[in-house]
Order: C-alpha cells, then structure tokens, then sequence
C-alpha cells in the first residue's frame, strides 16, 4: 500500500490478517476516518463490505476476487482462465505421457476457472490426453500438497501444477525429486525453482490495485466488476520460458496469446 | 478402482502412509506421555512448529540434518517445560496453556522464519535425510519397499515407539509415570515427585513433538514453511484418544489416520464425478466411527486435566 501511495501521491492505511469476525468493524473503521477508498482484499470480504456500504454511501469499497458490485461496491478479479489456457496448451505440447495435473486446494471461482481453462488449452494441443484434478482441502498443509502430487506422478503426470499457498512448496518438491515438471503461479516460480519451473502464471496483485487507484484518482470507479486480463499485463501476464520448451511452441503460445488479447480467441470461465 | 488393486499400487499406498503419518505418530506418541503424567498436551501442534523451525535453522547454520534434529529437539523441549510451567507451577488451565503456546510458536516460528533464516542464512533449502533401503527386509513384497525404503526418522518412530511401550509398562519409571496420571496422592504418598515427574514427561513430549517437524522439514519438504503443521497435532491428540492411551495403540491410529489420506488423494482421480468433500472428511468419518465403537471400552487416565496441589486435600 506505500508504494501504491507513494505512486500516486495518496494518504494511505492498511491492517493485515484481520480475521473474518473484524472485518465489518474494520471496514467501518477506515470509512469512519474519511478513507474515500476502502479496500477488501479477497472474496471473503464480500459480505462485510455490502452491510458497510449500505452505512457509508458515499465512500466507495472496492472487494477483489468479489462476487457481486452494486452502487458503492466495485469488484476487481484477474482472468484466471486466460493464462491457465496458455498453461494447459504448453503442457499438452510438452508432456510425453500425455497425462498433466493440478493440485488445488478447494473448488471456489478462481480454482475451477483454472481448472476449465487448463484443461481447454490442454486438450486444444493434446485431445488425447488427461488432465488430474486433485484438492486437497487444505492451502498450507506441505506434507498433503507433496503427497497428492506424489500420487499425480505416480500415475504417470510428468507435468503438475499446484496453486495452493505455502503447501505447493511441498508439491514442488515432490516434482523435483521425480523429475517432472511443472507450473508456477502469482510470481516467476522459475527464479526459485530453475530446474523445474516450465512457466509461470503471474497475477500481479500489487499492480491489479494501482490500476484501479489509478482509475479511480484519474476518472472515477463505477459500481461495476473490473476484469483485469492479458491485456493488462502489468496484472496478468505469463512469466519465462524454460530453456528445454522448444522455440516453435514458444511460438504457437505466443500467437494464442496474441489471438487472445486481441479478442479473437475467448477462453470461457468455468 | 482396478488401480487399487495391484500390488505395485498397493506398495505405493502403504508408502504414502507411512509418510504421511510419521509426523502424527511422533506427536501422538508425545501426547500419550504426556496425558500418562496427568496433563493434557493440547500444545503439540506448536511443537511441531518449534520442532520445524529448529530443525531447519540449526541444520542450515551447521549442514547437518542431525545437528538440525538436536536443535529442533531442544526447541520441542523448552515448549515442553514451558507447558509444564504453565500448568503445574502457575496452574493454568491445561487446555489454556496448551492453545497458548500454539498461539506463540505459530508467531514467533513466523517471525523467526522471515527474519532470521531469510537474512542470516540466504537460502531457505536445507539438506536433510534421503532414504535408507533396509537390506533383506526392503526385498519383501509389497510391504519390503513401504516400510523399509523410508528415511531414519521413519526407523527412529517404529524403534522408539517400541521403547516407550517397554518403559511405560515394564520399568519403574513408567509405574511412577502412570501412578502420577492415574492418582497422583496415592503416588505422591508412596514417594513418587509428582510434580519433577509430569515435567520430565512434559519434557519427553515436547520433544516427540518436534521430531514430527523434524521429519518435515528434513525428510520431506527440505525447507521451513509457515504453519507447515497444519493441524497434525490436533489429529495427533486424536490419535491419542483412538489409541487408547497406549503408545503402539496411538502411533497405529496415526497409520490409520495416514492409510486415509493417501487413500482419500487416490479415490479422487478413480472417482472423479464423486464431490471431492466427501474422500476430504473421510479420515475423520473414519475415526468417528472408531470411538462411536470404542466408546466405554478405553478410559483415559483418571488425573489427566487436573491440578495437582500437594498441600490441598
């Protein structure tokens, strides 16, 4: 949040790990202090932010990954899809197995939009193959994100992709010893993880909010959902390549992404 | 379903059972200790922690996975003593004091992992244990390559859980162990230091504890990750209930929990139209079935929760 305020020369707050039961006294809290701009980061902040606005019509909250925008409230998400399709079509062109897997942590928007652009993209370059789809139930539990990639490999996946938060630590590592491959996401995994990073979806969160402050200083939010996709690539973009993908389907990504920001090609959420 | 049922398959279910219950099963076996002296150790979940975050510093400060093992260990330790101060010296309410030290050791471990190993260390990958291969035994079918192709901390269980069966049922130490938890006066009167020990066993039990983080980050994940515990102490103290209070009874109820997960990750790819939900909650189903059945037939120890004052009647 400084160097979003920092960037647009705009007072700034933030509190962090406020748990569920705190969210509507916290949100009250920054409009009652004159915050114009109030920020829920994450869906779960949804229903909070519609009993706090309803109090505070003329401040404006903004929830990302939220699920309904209405007068006051504006919903801000990332195009989950679009790289997960990218990533679905260079692990179909890359497997030798022609079998793939994504270990997530629970069904909810962003996993199952993941999920569906994957497995298009996959199939689009391998109509053959099989994609594993796994949850684990659980975003931090490392032992459990090893283990179900463990399984994925052991039922032949040479490429896995796990969006979990601290537990894809563990999934990686049971990628590495096996020597698979596999997909990063949020930031450039290959920087942590040459050896086995293929590529990476990167979602820029950070980014993501000083677009919209942007917007909002420069011209106003609406009480509308923001979508932010390849276009945007500041937000949503695909990290680097592994040296072993080969330079033509390089090429074949590229065109699909160009195909995709231009609109020609629309990848449909779950 | 077919999958399930070859032997290659089957090995590499038992395999992942084994892994994923080592952790449980070293905290479980603490938590026996523990509540066998009288004081409920709901605090294993932070040991573990302790355990993780000990074992990944003192192994990147040293390069030796068994240096981290006695760092993390020690760390178990001081969880445990501190336990004990809690609740034996000031008289805190057990389960209190236990949630207490889980609040701490997942804040401190946090802090500690963002500040010290990041800036001290650089790099947050350890070296750690790989795999031994038990000769003769690890040639045997199907169950050779699960049980004796694993890491020494996996011996280290199987062994230690041997002994602490031995010591708590046939040696004094384990009478006056089970005498404190059972009626700590009656033991107390026969000469037995009640209070020097539910310390002592404290002690033991913070250092089982931290053996399962050890086993996390040195056979497994090779680095310390935050709440890397993710409740395994919790389905520890389970464990401990559906095992009767006995060490072999609670480190099977590990396997048995572990047996779940790996058959849970495994039914979702044969099953995939099924709700994931419904493989998620099977451990648990499970094991409440399990003391649905055992209820009234295993009793836990008489003093377990209660302080024990020596002046008071």
């Amino acid at each position: 949040m400084q160097v979003v305020g920092e960037t647009l020369g705009i007072e700034t707050g933030y509190s962090e790990k406020v748990h569920q039961p705190d969210h509507v006294e916290s949100l009250s809290d920054y409009a009652r202090r004159g915050f114009t701009h109030v920020i829920g980061h994450g869906g779960e902040f949804q229903d909070a932010v519609e009993r706090v606005a309803a109090r505070f019509p003329d401040t404006r909250f903004i929830v990302t990954n939220g699920l309904r925008a209405r007068d006051n409230i504006t919903t801000a998400d990332f195009y989950f899809s679009q790289p997960a399709y990218l990533l679905g079509f260079l692990a179909g062109r890359f497997t030798k197995t022609g079998k793939v897997g994504l270990v997530q942590a629970q069904q909810f928007k962003f996993t199952n939009d993941t999920l569906a652009g994957f497995e298009a993209g996959f199939k689009s370059a391998r109509p053959d193959g099989t994609v594993f789809s796994t949850w684990t139930g659980d975003w931090e539990d490392v032992a459990k994100g090893k283990e179900a990639a463990l399984t994925q490999i052991g039922q032949g996946a040479d490429i896995v992709w796990p969006t979990m938060d601290s537990a894809t630590q563990g999934a990686l590592q049971a990628v590495r010893e096996n020597g698979a491959k596999a997909f990063g996401l949020y930031y450039d995994a290959i920087s942590k993880w040459p050896d086995i990073i293929l590529q990476s979806s990167i979602l820029d969160v950070k980014a993501l909010i000083v677009s919209l402050l942007t917007t909002a200083k420069a011209e106003g939010l609406v009480g509308k959902n923001y979508k932010f996709d390849l276009t945007q690539p500041d937000s949503v973009r695909l990290g680097s390549y592994h040296p072993d993908i080969a330079p033509d389907i390089v090429g074949e990504i590229e065109s699909l992404k160009a195909r995709i920001t231009s609109g020609d090609l629309v990848i449909e959420p779950a | 379903m077919d999958a399930l049922l070859d032997t290659g398959a089957i090995a590499l279910l038992l395999a992942a059972t084994v892994r994923l219950a080592v952790p449980v099963g070293f905290a479980a076996l603490g938590g026996v200790i523990a509540e066998r002296s009288g004081v409920y150790n709901v605090g294993l979940e932070g040991m573990i922690l302790l355990g993780a975050l000990g074992a990944a510093a003192g192994t990147l400060a040293t390069g030796s996975p068994i240096a981290g093992c006695v760092v993390g260990v020690a760390l178990g330790v001081a969880g445990g003593l501190l336990l004990g101060l809690l609740s034996i010296t000031f008289h805190v309410n057990q389960l209190v004091a236990g949630i207490a030290i889980n609040l701490l050791s997942a804040g401190l471990t946090a802090f500690l992992a963002r500040g010290l190993i990041a800036s001290l260390f650089g790099s947050s990958s350890v070296a750690g244990f790989s795999q031994v291969r038990l000769p003769g035994l690890a040639e045997l079918p199907v169950i050779g390559s699960a049980l004796f192709t694993q890491d020494p901390l996996a011996y280290a269980l199987m062994v230690l859980t041997v002994l602490v069966a031995f010591v708590v049922y046939r040696t004094h130490a384990g009478l006056r162990l089970r005498a404190a938890g059972e009626n700590p006066r009656a033991a107390d009167s026969a000469g037995v230091n009640v209070t020097q020990v539910r310390f002592t066993a404290l002690a033991m039990s913070g250092a089982f504890a931290a053996l399962g983080g050890c086993h996390l980050v040195l056979s497994q994940i090779y680095m310390f990750s935050e709440g890397m515990s993710a409740g395994k102490g919790f389905i520890a103290l389970a464990a401990v209930i559906l095992g009767r209070w006995h060490p072999v009874g609670a480190v099977a109820a590990a396997l048995f929990f572990g047996l779940c997960e790996a058959l849970q990750l495994r039914l979702q790819f044969s099953n995939p139209n099924v709700p994931y939900q419904i493989f998620l909650i099977l451990p648990y189903a499970a094991s409440l079935l399990v003391l649905v059945w055992f209820f009234g037939r295993s009793r836990q120890p008489a003093a377990a929760g209660q302080v024990y004052e020596r002046e008071s009647r």
